[in-house]
């Protein structure tokens, strides 16, 4: 049975993938830091997909090569998902110089020890619509050039590049999922749709009255996670490696989340949102949509989930977060797969 | 009061014509200089003064794009008007045998100098104008001609790292307010190019074949075009950019392309030579992934900032070929007086 190695398995999209490759019968790797958080705050996400114990773990450093080589022999992968990155766009305006190492250099380091351990293995990169930014056509396609607006979404594009001149250079097998946005209950809370949804379940509770917003109008093409990763594994099944926009086609402003996920529990959001221009980014994205032909035609991936449904089943999660009902948040989760 | 400036890769062909430039306008000129254990100041020794001479106009700091701190206090205590960041691994080759260190000093290398300028202007109330060395190898497998309009397609570690370095740039212009300009330059020459970069290896040979000290050269794809101008030139549209009133990216290109093959039989028929009789193609010097075509396409940019090339292709050839004719008799003549002399890149043969 193939073996497969992830970083940022503890994320969102890692856990979600990890799952997706355990039941088609992979071994799964996964690469951790090796610092001393809490197995219990570190593998959160594996456990709230109930896969905390059917992933091996190593530990390793991404700016690290030698570490990332030791991995590779070790775990002797077939596919290799690169999923880490410092992905939070609105912190990289802080930490920009960080953001640049580890979600830009570090691509180097991982694709140099694939080629010096394990040549024949598949890699996947994740790409972003971040890297559209001020997008210069829209919706966005494979062919559409990048003008990233953030330090995340420059770091992105070098990573892209990276990618695709080992691919055309070297000729190895990689590819790269131009992911625009995607959600889950796994989603941390500092990322707007969580940030929504848990507060709407908060206040519903009556634990918190208002909630303080950046910019409403900004749109955005948002899908689910768990149906996402179906199209990162797809890619490296291919005969040949290429890159691709995963979307669902579909824009929808945050005011239309907001708005939903407020009706979702019966209340009015114009009664609790605020939106403060101190939470705007430095240099905003406005509209970002992408177009998912490519992915329909070659992979014969589209997404599942649709815009209303996802924000029912965010709110619904963060409903029983609150009510600290653990099990039925996994049963919320598997259910929605 | 003279302004002052500082220059990252003055040791360089661009910054030591830079500094030459900025020199004769009366600026002060800082340059940031790596510690290596052998002298890399050559091309600027002819400007140095001693700093303790109270007229001394240019002066060196030991600095590196992979140490922040470092650029936070060079830019502290130079106080500039004006930052030019001209250094990096620039050469396209090595970059594939580099990726990793040339990501690090030509990508984030630039972040970390537009950082700890932004922290200097916030601190200080200023606003120092920043010039990026930005590259037309970020083109590299776009079809010809390219513009400010070509979306970028690099096809080497060092392209890739530059695309980085030139979006950082228009960010910190967009999120920020500085005045922050790429430049995105297409090849340029001179005689003080390095001697690994095809231009100069071809007039080095040219001299030393035509002196008898080498009898043949070893190239890698002849067929790649250039559009190549002279780097005495370019500096001054670096120059201009900085001294307009809005910040904006500029394409800076004579708009003609030539092979490597045309540059090679123009530069040995100046020595009366044919280059078919010497030049091999050693297929170790191709790149892993070839950039075949690179033309620039200057469109309104020349006009805006008033800047034209003033050295044709021809010249500069001939500038070269002379240049490194008489490098090339003296080391003949070291030879002949029994002197040691190493050919140095001759061990590529």
């Amino acid at each position: 049975m193939p073996t497969a190695l992830i970083t940022g398995i503890t994320g969102q999209d890692g856990a979600y993938l990890a799952r997706l490759l355990l039941a088609r019968g992979y071994t799964v790797w996964g690469i951790v830091r090796a610092d001393d958080r809490p197995a219990s705050c570190k593998l959160g996400s594996l456990a709230a997909l109930r896969i905390e114990n059917d992933v091996r773990l190593a530990a390793a450093e991404l700016r690290d090569t030698a570490s990332l080589a030791r991995v590779i022999r070790d775990s002797a992968p077939d596919e290799i998902y690169n999923l880490a990155a410092q992905s939070s766009v609105a912190q990289s305006f802080d930490t920009p110089l960080e953001t640049g190492e580890i979600s830009g250099l570090s691509v180097v380091c991982l694709l140099q020890a694939m080629r010096e351990n394990q040549p024949d293995a598949r890699f996947y990169q994740a790409s972003s619509s971040e890297m559209y930014g001020q997008a210069r056509e829209t919706p966005q396609t494979e062919d559409t050039p990048f003008y990233p607006r953030s330090p995340y979404g420059a770091a992105k594009v070098y990573a892209h590049w990276m990618t695709v001149n080992y691919r055309e250079a070297y000729g190895c097998h990689a590819s790269c999922g131009i992911l625009f946005n995607h959600e889950s209950p796994l989603r941390p809370e500092q990322f707007v749709t969580r940030k929504v949804t848990t507060a709407v379940a908060r206040i519903k509770a009556g634990l918190q009255s208002a909630l303080v917003l950046g910019n409403l109008e900004v749109q955005r093409d948002w899908g689910f996670a768990g149906d996402y990763v179906q199209a990162m594994h797809l890619m490296l099944q291919q005969d040949t490696p290429d890159d691709y926009v995963i979307a669902t086609g579909e824009v929808h402003s945050l005011r239309e989340f907001v708005s939903l996920a407020f009706q979702v529990v019966g209340l009015d959001y114009r009664e609790y949102v605020q939106s403060d221009a101190a939470l705007f980014r430095p240099a905003e994205v406005q509209a970002v949509v992408g177009a998912n032909g490519k992915a329909a035609r070659k992979l014969g991936w589209s997404p599942r989930m649709k815009f209303e449904q996802l924000v029912e089943f965010l709110v619904e999660a963060d409903i029983k977060r609150v009510r600290k009902d653990e099990s039925n948040i996994r049963y919320v989760m598997e259910e929605a797969t | 009061m003279s302004k002052k400036a500082l220059i990252t890769g003055i040791t360089g062909q661009d910054g030591s014509y830079l500094a030459e430039l900025l020199l004769a306008k009366d600026y002060e000129v800082h340059g940031v200089i790596r510690r290596t254990s052998t002298f890399s100041t050559g091309r600027i020794d002819h400007l140095y003064q001693d700093p303790h001479d109270p007229d001394a106009r240019l002066f060196l700091h030991y600095g590196d794009l992979s140490d922040a701190f470092g650029l936070r206090d060079i830019i502290e205590q130079a106080q500039p008007d004006e930052v030019y960041n001209l250094g990096a691994q620039s050469h396209v080759k090595v970059s594939f045998a580099q990726a990793e260190y040339t990501a690090d000093v030509t990508g984030v290398g630039a972040l970390r100098l537009l950082e700890a300028i932004r922290a200097y202007n916030e601190r200080n109330g200023k606003s120092v104008r920043c010039y990026q060395a930005s590259s037309s190898e970020m083109f590299g497998g776009a079809p010809p001609p390219q513009s400010l309009h070509t979306p970028f397609h690099p096809r080497s570690p060092y392209g890739v790292a530059k695309v980085y370095a030139f979006w950082q740039t228009v960010n910190h212009r967009e999120s920020y307010g500085m005045f922050a300009c790429n430049g995105i330059l297409f090849n340029h020459e001179s005689p003080r190019r390095g001697e690994t970069f095809v231009t100069r290896k071809i007039t080095r040979a040219v001299g030393r074949i035509k002196m008898g000290l080498q009898k043949k050269l070893y190239l890698g794809n002849l067929d790649a075009k250039r559009d190549w101008g002279h780097a005495r030139d370019y500096v001054e549209a670096m120059y201009l950019m900085l001294q307009q009133d809005t910040p904006r990216d500029y394409v800076i290109a004579t708009g003609e392309a030539y092979s490597v093959r045309d540059f090679a039989e123009r530069a040995f028929a100046l020595a009366d030579m044919d280059y078919n009789d010497f030049v091999e193609v050693d297929p170790r010097f191709f790149r892993p992934a070839e950039v075949d075509y690179l033309l620039g396409d200057p469109g309104e940019n020349n006009a805006a900032l008033n800047w034209r090339p003033k050295t044709s292709f021809e010249q500069f050839v001939r500038e070269m070929v002379e240049s490194d004719m008489e490098l090339a008799r003296q080391e003949k003549t070291l030879i002949e007086a029994n002197h040691q002399v190493t050919l140095k890149g001759i061990g590529n043969q």
